[in-house]
């Protein structure tokens, strides 16, 4: 296909796209071919949803969905082996992995966390910088007390417990785009603990988790700290420092050792990757370095007494000696390192060497992670609490306000689709709607709902299903037109969807109608939809029982011989041609094929119930 | 005396007194005789206005150098005017200049600076320890090349100066004056100070900068100030005035290594007092002896991390050449050469004990020290402290108003008697000072004559008056109460044996006008 390669070429001569550039490359198609839109679509959707740009992210969603089903159903009846990946490796039977990741994320916050100077992403370099972000002679931190608020949410998503008091310590070392020499950061007493994101079938790329049913995996903390500056390298030997970045509100969320397959360890990414935008503590992916994980890696041999392997860690007891990989910039580098590493961990072991705990980097393409230092080039951060920042304690109304407002989190959304009597999706359309375009389907799915619940308020009886079919115009109906084009809620604004389905349920117009309207309005047809259904004489409009009989005449004595197979040949079914030709030859939606059958039915003396 | 006067006659003392190397960089004397003007013009004037102040190099100034003597900042010019500074231009006061110090602070002789160190010579071939680390701020001040100046005291570095060159030196308590654009050295101790030759002055200056400071996140709230000043057991205390007081003697300070001509100063200094209705009261302090070492764990600790940001890239000096190595921009060079001996000893030393291998042995166990220091205090102070939430407890018949001690166990030694000096011993200067620094406390440093058989005959001679810094220690906030007594004992030191008049030199007695 045309797509792919064009973008494997441009991923590689592009470690970091800058989000504006992403948005001119999205928005402002430099070649005018037929193509452009799907490559745009295509880039879009690698982004935004379930990006692993090496898996077949062409396919639509709901189509990865119905094969993973598939697979699931030929699993069950024993046509293919639990896991493919398993059974071409059958050291992995024998060799268990065991990863803990560390996330950090930008905040999604004004100012910066120590100064009031603005956070910015794309600005001209050092332009804001305040006294102490350049670390300044005397100059001190002050620390910007609304950072706080995305950093709760995030946190409340994740399900932590947020600490009462909290606090700032400084992780030392020296690199250039430090200027303080140290990290401000909570080593000693993070703002929250105790957390917890689990990972169901949907979670997954094909809809399938590994262990078969949902994954639970606890996150240990979650701490504030600060980014640091950015370092343009000019070769031969210059490197340009950019301070705009430094102390940008950072939040690390660490894991506990407690994920066994590197998909998860990727699925865990994407998902707190969702979250934390989710609850807008986030703005930027992983995509525009927004995000970046560090992974550490463990294997041991399964069925052996944890004595024999002895390390512990965060309380996690009985691991192999671990390994950490720094700075992943992609979900698919997450996962690909974790393979690699993995696979290295294991050959060492095998050959009978024993893994050294070192830092190891990764790049994207390569297929190998690369010694970076180890325990003896180990730094000893020297963590020491900042005894010019104050404690910060969070009042628990605040947390309770935070928790009542939060946004749904995407597990609560699809049970809030599919149980229960009002929107009664199935669990397919559910995750479907979750996962489209960073929700967006889904809110719009949800307004379309609600204006309909208005509109239709004082007609109940019009109400049962409404749900449903909601979703089957937001997914089915819409989702194929904007089948080659990115998502905008704005296209068919959701009051217009909401007419249409309104007037359909009312009985007011045709299916068919309600196709032609959907369609008018996609292509830009500005008139409400309510004006086109009076401009172009859509409404169902019964015809008068003269009309019917008159029409009905016509055209049983323009086709004779139909009639003679229907009462001679007891043919009863022709009586639906008829219908179908009275739907035809009248104007749009003039036709119920009930009356009109009624009408045929009489006209013949046909003997009633032989219709049916 | 009018301002302008003053002003020339300071400035003639600047150039008289250059020897002494008090200052790193001087106010252009032009510039100071045209402000001085102005402020003589100003309708409403305030006891600051027109006033030289010299100014510590380790406070940020706009149109001076600040270098905190460390050659890594030779050259460098803060783009703001700290806090402080900002307060005293405000109050019409004029900066001086900036004055010699140890290395950010660090020593107590103010031998560590890279513009070498700020002698006390008052005669030919005396060359005596201005002590350290505000030598320059105390020696301007006591040569009369200044009206007052602002030091820094974190460990003693205000008090032990003034009490070897013979001037007041006041360390407020921690958080009422603004540290926004003071070089930090370990700023869970570091306290902006006022050195001055009378009391009165230094309240005339304390009283511009005690406000709070949004700009310094450990400055005290306003809410807290209130409520320190209506400290509900200050009233209690029915019987505490300034007119008979309970002073509390720490018999942990009478250390075998006290000069007896100190400790004789201290029992004159205490008889005075008495002399005046105040009552004297045996105290103990036991933390008071790990102190010492708990505080040199502390500050390296702390400094060790505030002096990472000196690496030559955003500001300030760095090494010729490449430096690092050729994958990296690193600054190993620049700070091995940017920085003093004793500045490198402290960073190793902080660095070694907030490494995670010594962090419990050293780093907590001087934090627990540290609280058992500020637990004493509270023990014997009648004041309960503020900021503390125990019940504010009733007087009981051992507690004491105020401390007296010396401020230092010797008197100035010899800078040929300090160069070969091993930095332990060094260190053994600050034993007086560090207690009340680690507590955050207020506390003071007045010069009281030594006895008479104590005095040096040749000094005498030569009309040179003979100090000993003597030390009043208050509770957390009694700031007002450590002056008040403050000026008591001046007075009475005064009263029995002057200094000369006003913009001399402070060791020039009467005697010597005749």
């Amino acid at each position: 296909m045309f797509v792919r390669p064009t973008l494997a070429a441009l991923a590689p001569a592009r470690p970091y796209i800058c989000p504006s550039c992403l948005h001119r490359a999205t928005f402002q198609p430099l070649i005018s071919s037929p193509y452009t839109s799907a490559l745009v679509a295509t880039r879009r959707r690698a982004l935004h949803t379930v990006g692993n740009p090496s898996t077949d992210h062409d396919a639509p969603f709901r189509k990865t969905l119905k094969d993973a089903a598939k697979q699931r159903k030929r699993e069950r009846s024993g046509d293919s082996v639990h896991q493919a990946s398993k059974a071409s490796e059958p050291r992995l039977q024998k060799w268990e992995l065991t990863v803990g990741i560390e996330i950090h994320a930008e905040l999604n916050t004004a100012r910066k966390l120590f100064s009031s100077a603005a956070s910015s992403t794309n600005d001209a370099p050092n332009t804001h910088v305040a006294l102490f972000d350049a670390a300044f002679p005397g100059s001190q931190p002050h620390f910007q007390i609304e950072t706080l608020i995305p950093a709760l949410r995030a946190a409340l998503a994740l399900d932590c417990e947020i600490q009462p008091k909290s606090s700032f310590d400084r992780k030392h070392y020296f690199y250039q785009d430090q200027p303080a020499g140290y990290q401000i950061t909570q080593y000693y007493e993070p703002f929250a603990r105790d957390g917890r994101i689990t990972l169901h079938p949907h979670d997954f790329p094909n809809g399938i988790s590994p262990q078969g049913g949902p994954i639970a995996i606890d996150i240990k903390q979650v701490q504030m700290e600060q980014d640091t500056a950015k370092t343009v390298h000019q070769p031969p030997a210059t490197h340009l420092l950019d301070f705009n970045r430094v102390s940008h509100p950072l939040i690390e969320i660490i894991t506990l050792p407690q994920i066994h397959d590197p998909t998860t360890a990727a699925a865990c990414v994407r998902k707190i990757q969702r979250i934390l935008r989710s609850v807008d503590a986030c703005t930027a992916g992983m995509e525009s370095g927004g995000l970046r994980a560090d992974v550490n890696v463990s294997v041991r041999e399964r069925h052996t007494q944890a004595a024999q392997v002895g390390n512990s860690y965060h309380g996690v007891t009985g691991l192999g000696q671990r390994t950490e990989i720094k700075n992943l910039a992609s979900v698919k580098a997450v996962e690909d390192a974790i393979i690699a590493e993995r696979d290295r961990q294991i050959d060492i072991l095998e050959s009978g060497g024993v893994i050294e705990g070192e830092t190891r980097g990764w790049t994207l393409g390569s297929k190998s992670t690369k010694r970076l230092r180890g325990k003896e080039g180990e730094i000893d951060y020297r963590y020491m609490p900042d005894p010019d920042i104050a404690p910060v304690l969070v009042d628990k109304d605040l947390v309770a306000h935070l928790q009542s407002t939060l946004y749904l989190s995407t597990d609560d959304a699809i049970k809030m689709l599919t149980e229960g009597e009002e929107y009664n999706l199935t669990s397919k359309d559910a995750s479907t709607l979750v996962s489209l375009d960073d929700g967006a389907r889904l809110e719009y799915y949800l307004d379309v709902y609600q204006l309909l619940h208005l509109t239709l308020r004082s007609r109940p009886e019009c109400l049962r299903g409404a749900g449903k079919v909601t979703g089957n115009w937001v997914l089915m109906e819409l989702g194929a037109l904007f089948k080659n084009e990115i998502w905008s809620a704005d296209r068919v604004p959701p009051n217009q969807l909401a007419s249409i389905i309104s007037h359909l349920l009312q009985k007011k117009i045709t299916g068919r109608t309600a196709k032609l309207l959907l369609s008018l309005k996609f292509q830009g047809d500005s008139r409400d939809v309510a004006q086109i259904i009076v401009d172009e004489e859509m409404a169902l409009q019964p015809l008068s029982q003269e009309e019917y009989i008159e029409l009905a005449q016509r055209l049983l004595v323009e086709n004779p011989n139909i009639v003679k197979d229907i009462v001679e040949k007891k043919q009863y079914k022709k009586v639906k041609w008829f219908v179908g030709q009275m739907i035809g030859k009248a104007a749009e939606g003039k036709v119920e094929p009930i009356a009109a059958e009624t009408v045929i039915a009489e006209l013949l003396n046909l003997p009633p119930g032989k219709l049916k | 005396m009018s301002h302008i006067k003053t002003s020339l006659k300071l400035l003639g003392n600047q150039a008289k007194y250059a020897h002494l190397n008090a200052f790193t960089s001087l106010a252009n004397g032009e510039t100071v005789l045209e402000t001085t003007a102005a402020a003589a013009s100003i309708p409403n004037p305030n006891p600051l206005s027109g006033r030289l102040i010299a100014v510590k190099d380790n406070i940020c100034t706009k149109d001076l150098r600040t270098t905190a003597a460390s050659r890594i900042l030779k050259g460098f010019t803060s783009p703001y005017d700290a806090t402080v500074v900002r307060q005293l231009k405000d109050a019409g006061a004029i900066v001086a200049g900036k004055t010699n110090m140890d290395e950010f602070g660090m020593g107590s002789h103010n031998t560590h600076s890279y513009f070498g160190a700020a002698e006390l010579s008052r005669r030919e071939g005396e060359h005596l320890s201005s002590g350290g680390s505000s030598g320059g701020s105390a020696l301007a001040v006591a040569s009369g090349q200044c009206w007052a100046a602002l030091g820094t005291d974190t460990g003693g570095s205000v008090r032990l100066p003034a009490a070897y060159t013979g001037v007041i030196g006041f360390k407020p308590s921690y958080g009422l004056l603004s540290r926004w654009g003071v070089i930090a050295y370990a700023n869970s101790l570091d306290t902006v100070g006022i050195l001055g030759s009378s009391v009165n002055d230094i309240q005339h200056i304390f009283e511009k900068l005690n406000v709070h400071d949004p700009q310094d996140p450990t400055s005290l709230l306003r809410r807290t100030r209130t409520r320190i000043d209506s400290n509900p057991s200050k009233s209690l205390q029915s019987d505490r005035s300034t007119e008979r007081l309970r002073i509390g003697i720490p018999l942990d300070y009478n250390i075998s290594t006290l000069d007896p001509m100190v400790r004789r100063t201290w029992t004159r200094a205490l008889r005075m007092l008495e002399s005046r209705g105040h009552t004297l009261h045996q105290v103990s302090l036991p933390a008071t002896r790990h102190a010492l070492s708990a505080y040199y764990i502390l500050a390296p600790a702390e400094a060790s991390s505030n002096l990472a940001k000196y690496d030559g890239v955003r500001y300030g000096s760095r090494a010729e050449g490449i430096d690092g190595t050729p994958e990296s921009v690193l600054f190993a060079k620049t700070r091995g050469q940017g920085f003093g001996a004793e500045v490198r000893r402290r960073i190793l030393l902080g660095a070694f004990s907030l490494s995670a291998q010594a962090i419990d042995n050293y780093f907590i166990q001087a934090q627990k020290v540290r609280r058992l220091v500020q637990q004493d205090f509270d023990d014997i102070f009648s004041t309960q402290n503020p900021l503390q939430d125990s019940p504010p407890e009733l007087k009981s018949e051992e507690k004491v108003d105020v401390l007296l001690c010396p401020t230092a166990p010797t008197l100035p030694p010899t800078l040929a008697s300090v160069k070969d000096q091993d930095p332990l011993n060094a260190y053994m200067n600050d034993v007086f000072t560090v207690p009340a620094s680690l507590a955050g406390l207020p506390a003071i440093s007045v010069p009281v004559g030594l006895e008479l058989d104590d005095r040096d005959p040749e000094l005498f001679n030569e009309n040179i008056k003979q100090t000993a810094g003597m030390q009043i220690i208050g509770q957390y906030g009694d700031d007002p109460l450590v002056l008040s007594v403050a000026a008591e004992l001046q007075q009475l030191d005064q009263g029995l044996d002057p200094s000369g008049g006003e913009n001399e030199p402070v060791w020039r007695t009467p005697r010597d006008k005749e």
